[in-house]
């Protein structure tokens, strides 16, 4: 493995739950990192050395799912019974209880458009600078900050529906 | 939005300069309201970060490590069937139901690394335990070696895997996909034919029972 494939692999968990905030179902989550690392790979050219890895690798997985939302109908986002199998864990109420609190924030994180949501993505759950998350949105700054303030909004709104 | 939004924002995501965090600090003591939103912008920060943070502590797919360490391989073979497949080599099947879905690769030969789930399964998971990975048989082979039948759901690969040198090494993969319906995981069975045959030529002796196993994984597969 020469040094990018490695940072590409110690990125991977990163990706992943990139990819699960944007695909959600677990299975398209992964189709969608394999299709970044592929393209990144193909385009590894591209990578000036130095700068940041994730900041350029989430770009690519932005318009990696671009190109997946439009080639496609997609799915309604639900959650199918056979993924939510994959989720149950043999402990007890705590962790159903916490299990029902992560259910409550990717349903009102689905519910953002597609703009907001990975605003909100990449500055609350990736903790990117504005600065960083415009550059991987390819957006000015303001536009930035705009999705940011709706999603979050919104996110508001609907949570304090449903107290942690 | 609001000026007064865009500064709770900047605020609570450290976006401020020291001059202007100081002055709406100054601010937030005099306004109890604006106090109020920033912990309400915080704490829904928090929720998000504990809804999403765990992903990154999941084992990550043999797949998705293997796409990073193999894509350079410019000669990358894709290849369908498995009769002809020699050792170390990395095999495209045909994927599922993302629009542009990849290719899972497959290895047959490699060592599994450590990190990847089914690494850990193959450690940790006794047969028909629920997870993302499921265990079948296990058996020692003529060597000696401890070797185990997988089903992975995130691979979309069942096989073989073999214990030799502190490693798992995949000795013969297929790929397979999860039935439909949320019962797969507790069918008795499901092992594709082509692992079965390779189990039957593996095979010296007896498949471990239950007890054996257990008492297998618990003494670390030596």
């Amino acid at each position: 493995m020469n040094r990018l494939e490695r940072e590409i692999v110690d990125l991977l968990p990163r990706l992943r739950r990139l990819a699960r905030v944007l695909a959600r179902d677990v299975a398209d989550a992964d189709d969608l990192v394999q299709l970044t690392v592929e393209r990144a790979l193909v385009h590894r050219g591209q990578w000036r050395p130095g700068t940041q890895l994730h900041s350029w690798m989430f770009r690519i997985m932005k318009n990696a799912w671009i190109d997946e939302s439009r080639a496609r109908t997609r799915r309604a986002a639900v959650l199918s019974p056979e993924e939510d199998a994959l989720h149950v864990g043999s402990d007890g109420a705590g962790a159903m209880e916490a299990r029902l609190e992560v259910r409550a924030v990717e349903d009102a994180m689905a519910r953002l458009p597609d703009e907001q949501r990975v605003a909100v993505a990449l500055v609350l759950v990736e903790g990117l600078s504005y600065k960083e998350a415009a550059e991987v949105l390819e957006v000015p700054q303001g536009t930035l900050t705009s999705r940011l303030g709706r999603g979050r909004a919104a996110l508001l709104a609907e949570l304090q529906a449903t107290p942690s | 939005m609001t000026d007064r939004l865009d500064r709770v924002m900047a605020y609570v995501d450290g976006e401020l300069d020291d001059g202007a965090r100081r002055a709406f600090e100054a601010e937030m003591t005099a306004d109890p309201t604006l106090a109020a939103e920033v912990a309400a912008h915080r704490e829904l920060a928090e929720r998000l970060s504990e809804a999403y943070g765990p992903v990154v502590r999941e084992a990550v797919p043999l797949r998705l490590d293997l796409a990073a360490r193999t894509a350079n391989d410019q000669a990358r073979p894709r290849i369908g069937t498995w009769a002809a497949v020699a050792a170390s080599l990395v095999v495209g099947v045909v994927a599922g139901r993302f629009a542009l879905a990849p290719e899972p690769a497959i290895a047959v030969g490699i060592e599994l690394p450590a990190r990847t789930e089914l690494a850990r399964a193959l450690d940790r998971q006794l047969a028909a335990e629920p997870g993302v990975v499921r265990i079948g048989i296990t058996f020692r082979d003529a060597q000696g070696r401890y070797c185990r039948t997988f089903q992975s759901a995130a691979d979309r690969l069942a096989g073989l895997a073999c214990r030799g040198d502190g490693r798992w090494r995949v000795t013969t993969a297929t790929a397979w996909t999860p039935a439909a319906g949320p019962d797969y995981r507790t069918a008795a069975s499901g092992t594709p034919p082509e692992v079965l045959a390779a189990v039957d030529r593996a095979l010296e002796g007896e498949t471990l029972d239950a007890s054996q196993e257990k008492a297998a994984r618990d003494a670390g597969w030596r």
